[in-house]
C-alpha cells in the first residue's frame, strides 16, 4: 500500500456510468501525481494510505468497480521527512531487541506510526521480533 | 489511476476478436511516455483524461471479456500538465 497526500478533488462529469457517484482524488505519491477512488471521504491535505491492484476495486465498492487505487485510510499522524528518519530508528531499535529482548517497547521511538496501529507494523510494538 | 492527454486516434482493423469494436486512443503522460487506450467515452485529441490501467481497465470498458490493460475512465473537467 501506499502514503500518498490528497492534493485535490478531480471533477470529471463525462465519465464511465460504472463509477457511479464516487468522489475521484489526485493524491502525491512522491512526486508522480495520480487518481484515487475516495472511499473515506477525505480533504486536501491529507496524508492517505491507498491500495491498488484488486484490493482497490473491492475497497471502493463491488468486485467489478473500475478502480486500481483507492484511497482506504487517513493517516492521524504523518511527517513526510521524519518518515525516512524514524525507518532508521526502528531498524536500530529492533537490533537492539534482537540481542536483549526484555528492552524498552520500540513506540518510543521518533515518529509513531499511529494509523490505530496498523497490524502489519503493530508487532514490533511489542519488541518480540 | 493515471492522468493523460489523448494525443490521437488509432485505426487497427487487424486486430485479435478480444478487442472487440472498441475505439483504441493514443495517450502520452505528462512527461510524454505514449500509450494505447481503450476509449469508452469518446474523448477528443488535446482532452485530459484519467485511465484506469491492469485489471481495472476490463471493468472499465463495460465488458470484462475485452482484452485491454488501459482504458480511459472520464474526461476531465479542468486540468492544468502542472497542476
Amino acid at each position: 500500500m501506499l502514503i500518498c497526500k490528497v492534493v485535490k478533488p478531480l471533477v470529471s462529469t463525462n465519465r464511465i456510468p460504472d463509477f457511479e457517484h464516487k468522489h475521484l482524488q489526485v493524491v502525491l505519491d512522491g512526486s508522480t501525481q495520480k487518481v484515487a477512488v475516495d472511499a473515506v471521504g477525505c480533504i486536501p491535505g491529507d496524508w492517505v494510505i491507498c491500495v491498488g491492484s484488486s484490493a482497490a476495486r473491492e475497497a471502493a465498492g463491488s468486485k467489478s468497480y473500475p478502480s486500481d487505487l483507492t484511497i482506504v485510510g487517513i493517516i492521524d499522524h504523518w511527517d513526510p521527512d521524519a518518515g525516512k528518519a524514524s525507518v532508521k530508528s526502528e531498524t536500530i531499535a529492533v537490533s537492539e531487541s534482537a540481542a536483549n529482548t526484555e528492552i524498552a517497547p520500540s513506540s518510543q521511538s521518533a515518529a509513531p506510526i499511529s494509523a490505530a496501529q496498523s497490524p502489519a507494523l503493530g508487532s514490533n510494538g511489542g519488541g518480540k521480533i | 489511476m493515471e492522468i493523460m492527454q489523448v494525443a490521437g486516434s488509432l485505426v487497427c482493423t487487424q486486430r485479435v476478436p478480444g478487442l472487440a469494436h472498441m475505439n483504441l486512443r493514443v495517450l502520452r503522460t505528462s512527461k510524454g511516455k505514449l500509450s494505447v487506450a481503450v476509449d469508452p467515452v469518446g474523448a477528443a485529441v488535446g482532452n485530459w483524461v484519467f485511465t484506469a490501467s491492469g485489471s481495472a481497465a476490463r471493468f472499465a470498458c463495460g465488458n470484462p471479456e475485452v482484452h485491454t490493460d488501459l482504458t480511459i475512465g472520464g474526461i476531465i473537467d479542468f486540468w492544468e500538465p502542472d497542476g
